[in-house]
């Protein structure tokens, strides 16, 4: 066992789906199963092959935010600020004078502030470019994501953006565990934020790779993914501050493991061999055996080819295991949020493994040969969760698997 | 794990300064040349606007015809850095042992994003071509590199706007220093591209006389660049076991973020200052042992205000200041990885880079105006953003 001093815990969730805004609204209805994944109100879809997503429809930016910061950042910067502030509540931890150096941000995105490069080039064309108003340029680079959750929290510790595709809140929680493990840092807020993007819905409906109707992952006649938006957010401390704070844990952190398909840019690789190295480096890295694994939260996408890989990917590392190990995906509920996706889903873990509760993979009706393993079927199955793996894959070929643990003193 | 030594062995560049480290080493001793975009048909911008761009690179010559179709531009300079640079360690690995890539950058594929965006208006979002949304992801260069050099052991991106390049290698720093892997090949990447200057020219930071005046008291904004420098960056113990000819350790790094100027650009350095310090910890040396800054500063006022400010409160108020931008223009995300490049290469040629008329500079900071010769053993590099960030390496000479 590591000494406090070098073990990491999440002490802090906090959560923008479209399942719902809130920690709470999120469980509640992720627990019954409710499908967020629905015709898109505010995008206007009706020139493309699919008109579903997945959209926060009860997100309040100024229930979050004041005036001045609403206008400084684009949407995914207001769910990420407003995510860190739920979750910084839910940690009871209170930025100081004191403690600002000792406290970071890492964040992961696909595509950081789409919408506002989406309104400039609208602008552009619409009026001319001498008409993009003058602050907007500055809202662009994601790298205001993190900026702006530090600026308004007034935090001074390590600052990044991680921008790993769909694989980044994965990225950005692993990076956030090496500060803490390298001392410096003693508390890190991590996880990844995006906004339903044009640009990804015009691309995934390009490659056809966007469902119609509803997200299916692993099932028999799964037909794409859903473009979707969110933020996840956890505080993630050095256990010996956590415990000196009197904070509450949701979990431990043990690990995680980065690899790369180096296959092609859209699809992944069929025999799974970047998603093998991380998923293995992840059990390495966190000092555990294959066999120790309750439950994985999978990418599942909903994609003939990732569901397809994923489950090769499982059973490879896992062996016999795999048949009784549980998997499903989240994905099937609150769709494709990109960057922000293993942000979210590694939150979930948390609250699964502090709830005894495996969430479920919805929309699961006829069983595919070439994945044939206990997905969670529709309805969520109460366990005892000792330790829990969350895979993220992406575009570019990342792979990453991360793992959790239920903390014991 | 704490005291593992990181060190480079290797660095590839492609910049106006030219491809290659040896070209980088031979034009640091010329007057930088500019150039305007109108060179590149960035007709829509109604201003000849001056930068450093890269000339006289030519992709196909370095990686032949095949697999650039439907590459972009930023793919195409990281492509060539990393053939360039870095081949000898690629072809003589297997794809499980091959080096990880992490590639830091401010603007990612903006370009080829405002391209498939303005595409789907002019032609409808049912033509654009599919193959072209590969290149709007941000890590896109960093997959394509990872593909085709068949590197399965990392592939990261960082974006942490004007630090990313310097970010990127502090993030492989702890990753090797957490012993994940056995090698990476990291730095920064940024191309100019037309919505970058846009947006530039829209928030009023290019400067308006064509003149990089970094730390100027009367400095009026940047001057864009664009370039990819790269460095691979591994342990001492690795390196000796291999053979590698070691070109500097990575002695310390450390980064903080500064609310203040992420607010309103006021700032009193002090977030700086820190990042410095802990540095200098980290390295186990004192500010007096540090033979010269590589200074982030890149004429835009308030960045240069707040880098001056952090200096001052930590460094000897006489070790020589360099601003490599003059070389090489603000590259944001490749800006950080080119400074090191540069510092490398003073390290090397036992002098410290500058190449201006002299002018009057912010705190008196002693910026070096002409090439000082002398023999350093460490150099501090450093960036501060206008969006808060700060970051610094320390390179150790260990030659």
């Amino acid at each position: 066992m590591l000494m406090s001093e070098n073990r990491v815990v999440i002490t802090g969730v906090g959560l923008v789906t479209p399942i719902g805004t809130g920690t709470d609204v999120f469980w509640d209805s992720a627990v019954r199963g409710e499908n967020g994944v629905r015709p898109l109100e505010l995008f206007d879809p009706s020139e493309y092959r699919t008109k579903t997503g997945g959209e926060v429809r009860d997100f309040k930016a100024e229930d979050h935010l004041s005036e001045e910061d609403i206008n400084r950042m684009g949407r995914s910067g207001q769910f990420a600020v407003a995510a860190t502030r739920m979750a910084l509540n839910d940690s009871a931890l209170k930025v100081s004078e004191e403690n600002g150096y000792r406290i970071g941000v890492s964040m992961g995105t696909t595509m950081g502030e789409p919408q506002i490069l989406e309104k400039a080039v609208h602008i552009k064309y619409d009026s001319g470019s001498e008409q993009i108003p003058q602050n907007l340029p500055r809202q662009y680079p994601c790298a205001s994501i993190p900026a702006n959750i530090a600026r308004v929290f007034k935090i001074k510790g390590p600052n990044i953006i991680i921008p790993t595709a769909c694989a980044a809140g994965n990225y950005a929680i692993g990076y956030a565990f090496d500060q803490i493990q390298l001392n410096k840092a003693d508390v890190m807020i991590a996880g990844g934020s995006d906004p339903f993007s044009g640009i990804a819905f015009t691309g995934f409906n390009r490659l056809l790779a966007t469902t119609p109707d509803i997200c299916r992952p692993f099932d028999l006649n799964r037909s794409g993914m859903a473009v979707s938006e969110g933020a996840g957010i956890v505080i993630i401390e050095r256990l010996s501050h956590a415990l000196a704070r009197g904070a509450s844990i949701y979990a431990e952190i043990l690990g995680y493991g980065l690899g790369c398909d180096a296959y092609k840019m859209t699809i992944p690789d069929p025999t799974g061999s970047g998603g093998i190295i991380a998923l293995k480096r992840a059990i390495k890295n966190s000092g555990i055996a294959p066999d120790e694994i309750d439950y994985i939260s999978a990418h599942g996408t909903g994609t003939k080819e990732n569901d397809k890989s994923e489950t090769l990917i499982v059973k490879e590392v896992l062996g016999e295991k795999a048949r009784t190990t549980p998997v499903s995906s989240i994905k099937s509920m609150i769709g494709h949020t990109m960057g922000a996706a293993s942000a979210i889903e590694a939150a979930a873990c948390a609250l699964m493994i502090k709830n005894g509760v495996i969430l479920p993979t919805i929309n699961y009706s006829d069983p595919d040969p070439d994945c044939d393993l206990d997905y969670v079927p529709n309805r969520s199955r109460s366990t005892d969760l000792e330790t829990v793996v969350s895979n993220a894959y992406a575009f570019a070929g990342n792979t990453s698997s991360l793992v959790l643990r239920k903390f014991k003193g | 794990m704490q005291s593992k030594r990181i060190v480079i062995t290797d660095v590839g560049t492609i910049s106006s300064l030219g491809t290659g480290f040896e070209s980088l080493n031979e034009a640091m001793t010329r007057t930088p040349q500019k150039s305007t975009v109108k060179d590149y048909d960035f007709h829509q911008l109604e201003n000849d606007i001056e930068c450093y761009s890269i000339k006289d690179y030519d992709p196909v010559q370095i990686l032949g015809k095949k697999g650039l179709r439907n590459k972009d531009f930023s793919t195409k300079i990281l492509l060539g850095t990393i053939q360039t640079g870095f081949e000898e360690i690629l072809s003589n690995t297997d794809e499980y042992n091959k080096p990880g890539i992490s590639i830091g950058t401010a603007f990612g594929s903006i370009q080829s994003i405002g391209d498939f965006l303005s595409d789907s208006i002019i032609s409808g979002v049912n033509s654009v071509n599919p193959q072209l949304f590969a290149n709007t992801v941000i890590n896109s260069p960093t997959g394509n590199a990872n593909i085709r050099f068949n590197s399965k052991n990392l592939s990261s991106t960082i974006a942490s706007g004007f630090n990313a390049g310097i970010d990127s290698l502090i993030y492989s720093y702890n990753y090797l220093r957490k012993n994940y892997i056995q090698n990476i090949i990291a730095g920064g990447l940024e191309e100019i591209s037309y919505y970058a200057l846009l947006g530039l020219l829209r928030s009023g930071m290019l400067s308006n006389s064509g003149d990089p005046r970094p730390f100027a008291a009367d400095a009026n904004g940047v001057i864009m660049g664009e370039a990819c420098a790269l460095f691979l960056m591994e342990s001492e113990e690795s390196a000796r076991e291999r053979g590698a000819n070691i070109i500097a350790e990575i002695a310390g790094t450390a980064s903080s973020f500064d609310p203040q100027t992420a607010q309103n650009g006021k700032s009193d350095g002090e977030s700086g200052a820190f990042a410095i310090k802990t540095a200098l910890e980290e390295a186990e040396i004192d500010a007096d042992a540090i033979d010269f800054i590589a200074s982030g500063a890149n004429g835009n006022p308030k960045c240069d205000k707040f880098e001056a400010a952090a200096i001052k409160k930590v460094m000897d108020t006489k070790t020589p200041v360099t601003a490599y931008k003059m070389f090489t223009g603000e590259c944001y995300g490749a800006s950080g990885a080119m400074n090191v490049a540069c510092a490398l290469s003073d390290l090397k040629n036992k002098k410290i880079s500058g190449k201006a008329k002299p002018y009057q500079t912010i705190d008196d900071i002693p910026l070096v105006f002409e090439p000082q010769y002398k023999e350093s053993t460490y150099a501090l590099v450093t960036s501060f953003s206008c969006e808060g960030n700060c970051s610094v390496v320390i390179l150790k000479n260990v030659n």
